[in-house]
């Protein structure tokens, strides 16, 4: 993350930007006159230039006996140089200015995505590579112009929905960072094979662990070791399944559903419902101005039923928040239990909608009124490319693009 | 008078395999007497597609010599074999070994341009990753790897150990009625390079291919075929043209016979079927078409049918297992 830019009292008492910003702006402190006594000295300023509002934040107290040489004119004063830290009123803009540009290649999948996420920033420039098979089925893989990314900061954007295709861009994973860029990234929104693993005997096998064991082999590039972008991933250890030669940066979806919720008319009677403790671990420090429910599976003698723990949904636009969705039967059940409370409508969110085997298709869209059997809204990332292409304009499903945070997180 | 060297008692091994290549397991069990044992593996998947895999009796295998038989017929097939390959050497085993009979994406690799993206040596870099065992780095077994130089994309956390099946082959070979009126015939120069040495008390021939204009032909390049029974050998094949295009400049050229010999019976897209025999076929061209088992996919396609015929490579792992 760039620092914020600097500001120096200079001996001729203005306030110039450092180093070398395009938003030199000077304004001049109110002169003291009065040499030989301490005055205190304390200004808020506010700049404003074309490109943003900055506003000082903290200015120093700066104590005029504290000498400094002088020249003609400030003699009769002094005070000394205090740092002045901005914070900005808004990135997006300066960091187009000062942006690393970042090659972006992608896969078949998530081309979508991938031109989304160039679309948002002019320092992406998106490449091909050309995709091929051998007749034995093998990948026939050619990254043309390799030689003009020399020195660049190069990213892929990864998704790695079927152990098939798992194999045909390692290739291009391992080889990317061998090719005298300046820096990589790998940007995989889902890290799959998460979920269903649970060593419980020694003997079960953690293809989670193979996964982060591929990954943290890339080759480093003279970056340094690769960056790894992923979303909500699964289980919080995995963080730790990964070695030193690669840097994973967690990112999380969920600002994007608080900002989808701030657009909703009935966004005050909004509720979050954690459908168990796993899914409150990860989410519920990010969604704390939220009224909170969570959700338990308690046996009752053979059976597994969802119950509520703690809050109340009655009235309520509740939103069952968790990180994935396979089969959809944990949602079903939470939705059960929560129209049995009186909850008014129920929407749901997850990051990574996987849905195997069109398990999609079971959610049906609430007009009005029916809670227990169907969702106002069920909003998914697009983390997952192929559900998003069979579920786009089919209510109550709704993608909520990762692009911005994918183009933002490049340029860490 | 030589002292005989003390003979190693047989290491007792325990062998997993992956689904396909359960008969040539087996067949290496069998081979073995009681020193292999096969040892089992639940091979099941999540509704996400991704492998759900347990290890039987992993507690069992603790001070143990363990070794799994792997097939990486197609990239789909490549990540459950691996998460096992990654997960049997941290079990406390006394050893491990990885036999991979054919180590694919090697044949077409050919580094031209910067922007050539080398998958043999993606595949290279996964098995140099496998964790050591309490018996150290893993004992990697290869027969007939396609390029020479594929030795050196393997670190030094695996043991690579370059087998070849054409000791199979001359066992086959002397065995034929007419085993003396043999001629091994070499498709390139890279067959050349490859296999002569083992062929010093056979008589050699040499293809190759020239440019003809447009056109490239294959020629014989040194040697003397007619009325000999010509044994075509390489390491592998593929889509076949060019066996075929050997075949024919050796019947031309007046062999009496002519077979084919290649380790590893890759034949995408069933390709194989241009050399089974045609019943009512004036002259078949190939008399004896012999692959190993590597590839089990192709041998369980062309099972009994004729020209071709398995050698299969059983006794020869159950050999390196003992390594």
């Amino acid at each position: 993350m760039e620092a914020p830019p600097s500001f120096f009292l200079s001996q001729n008492r203005s306030l110039t930007l450092k180093p070398s910003s395009p938003l030199h702006s000077h304004f001049l402190l109110p002169n003291s006159n009065n040499n030989n006594n301490k005055n205190r000295f304390s200004s808020t300023c506010e700049i404003k230039s074309n490109l943003r509002n900055w506003s000082i934040e903290h200015v120093r107290e700066m104590n005029k006996d504290s000498s400094i040489h002088g020249n003609n004119n400030s003699s009769s004063s002094s005070f000394s140089s205090s740092l002045v830290s901005v914070s900005a009123a808004t990135s997006s803009e300066f960091r187009t200015k000062n942006a690393k540009k970042v090659v972006l290649f992608f896969c078949d999948e998530t081309k979508s995505l991938a031109q989304k996420i160039a679309s948002e920033s002019d320092s992406i420039e998106l490449r091909t590579i050309s995709w091929g098979k051998f007749p034995d089925g093998f990948p026939n893989i050619f990254i043309p112009n390799a030689q003009s990314i020399r020195g660049q900061h190069v990213a892929f954007l990864a998704s790695f929905s079927s152990p098939a295709v798992i194999f045909e861009q390692i290739p291009v994973i391992y080889q990317l960072p061998k090719l005298f860029i300046s820096s990589f990234t790998l940007v995989l929104p889902f890290f799959p094979t998460g979920t269903s693993e649970r060593m419980e005997d020694e003997g079960d096998i953690a293809t989670a662990f193979t996964l982060a064991r591929l990954l943290s082999n890339i080759p480093i590039s003279r970056g340094g070791p690769t960056s790894l972008v992923t979303f909500d991933i699964h289980a919080l250890q995995e963080r730790f399944y990964f070695g030193d030669n690669i840097l994973p940066c967690f990112e999380s979806g969920i600002p994007l559903l608080k900002r989808r919720l701030q657009d909703l008319p009935d966004s005050d009677n909004i509720s979050i419902a954690f459908p168990d403790d796993g899914a409150w671990k990860r989410f519920h420090k990010q969604l704390q101005h939220f009224p909170t429910i969570v959700c338990a599976k308690v046996r009752e003698g053979d059976q597994r039923i969802v119950r509520i723990k703690e809050g109340d949904p009655s009235a309520r636009h509740v939103v069952i928040v968790d990180d994935l969705v396979q089969s959809g039967g944990t949602l079903v059940e939470c939705q059960k239990v929560l129209a049995a409370h009186g909850a008014e409508k129920i929407s749901a969110y997850v990051t990574h909608g996987i849905f195997p085997n069109k398990s999609w298709a079971r959610f049906e869209h609430d007009n009005g009124g029916h809670p227990e059997s169907a969702f106002t809204y069920f909003w998914i990332t697009d983390s997952c490319p192929l559900t998003v292409k069979e579920v786009t304009n089919k209510p109550p499903f709704e993608v909520l693009s990762l692009a911005s945070s994918i183009s933002a997180s490049l340029q860490i | 008078m030589k002292k005989a060297m003390v003979k190693c008692p047989k290491k007792h091994v325990n062998l997993f395999y992956s689904v396909d290549c359960e008969e040539l397991a087996r067949n290496v069990a069998s081979h073995s007497f009681d020193h292999v044992t096969l040892q089992s593996i639940k091979w099941r998947s999540f509704a996400d597609g991704f492998p759900n895999i347990f290890i039987e009796n992993a507690e069992e295998l603790r001070g143990q010599h363990v070794a799994f038989l792997a097939s990486f017929s197609s990239p789909a097939h490549i990540f459950e074999q691996l998460s096992v390959v990654y997960a049997l050497p941290r079990l406390f085993v006394a050893s491990f070994t990885l036999v991979l009979p054919f180590f694919p994406t090697g044949s077409f690799e050919r580094m031209e341009e910067e922007g050539d993206v080398a998958t043999a040596f993606t595949l290279a870099r996964m098995l140099t990753n496998i964790p050591i065992s309490r018996g150290g780095p893993t004992s990697l077994v290869i027969y007939d790897i396609h390029a020479l130089q594929e030795r050196f994309y393997f670190g030094d956390e695996v043991l690579p150990l370059f087998e070849t099946g054409i000791p199979l082959l001359k066992q086959r070979l002397q065995r034929l009625p007419d085993a003396k009126n043999v001629v091994i015939a070499f498709p390139d120069d890279g067959a050349w390079k490859r296999f002569h040495k083992q062929f010093d008390s056979f008589r050699v021939v040499v293809c190759t291919k020239v440019r003809d204009g447009d056109k490239r032909i294959v020629q014989l390049k040194e040697g003397d075929v007619t009325g000999h029974h010509v044994v075509i050998v390489d390491d592998l094949v593929q889509s076949g043209s060019t066996l075929v295009e050997c075949q024919a400049i050796l019947a031309y050229q007046g062999a009496a016979k002519v077979s084919a010999y290649v380790t590893h019976g890759v034949f995408p897209k069933q390709s194989w079927e241009r050399f089974t025999h045609k019943d009512g076929a004036s002259d078949n061209a190939f008399a004896h078409f012999w692959i190993t088992d590597s590839c089990p996919l192709t041998v369980k396609a062309i099972a009994n049918k004729a020209p071709f015929e398995v050698l299969s490579l059983a006794g020869s792992i159950a050999n390196a297992l003992q390594i």
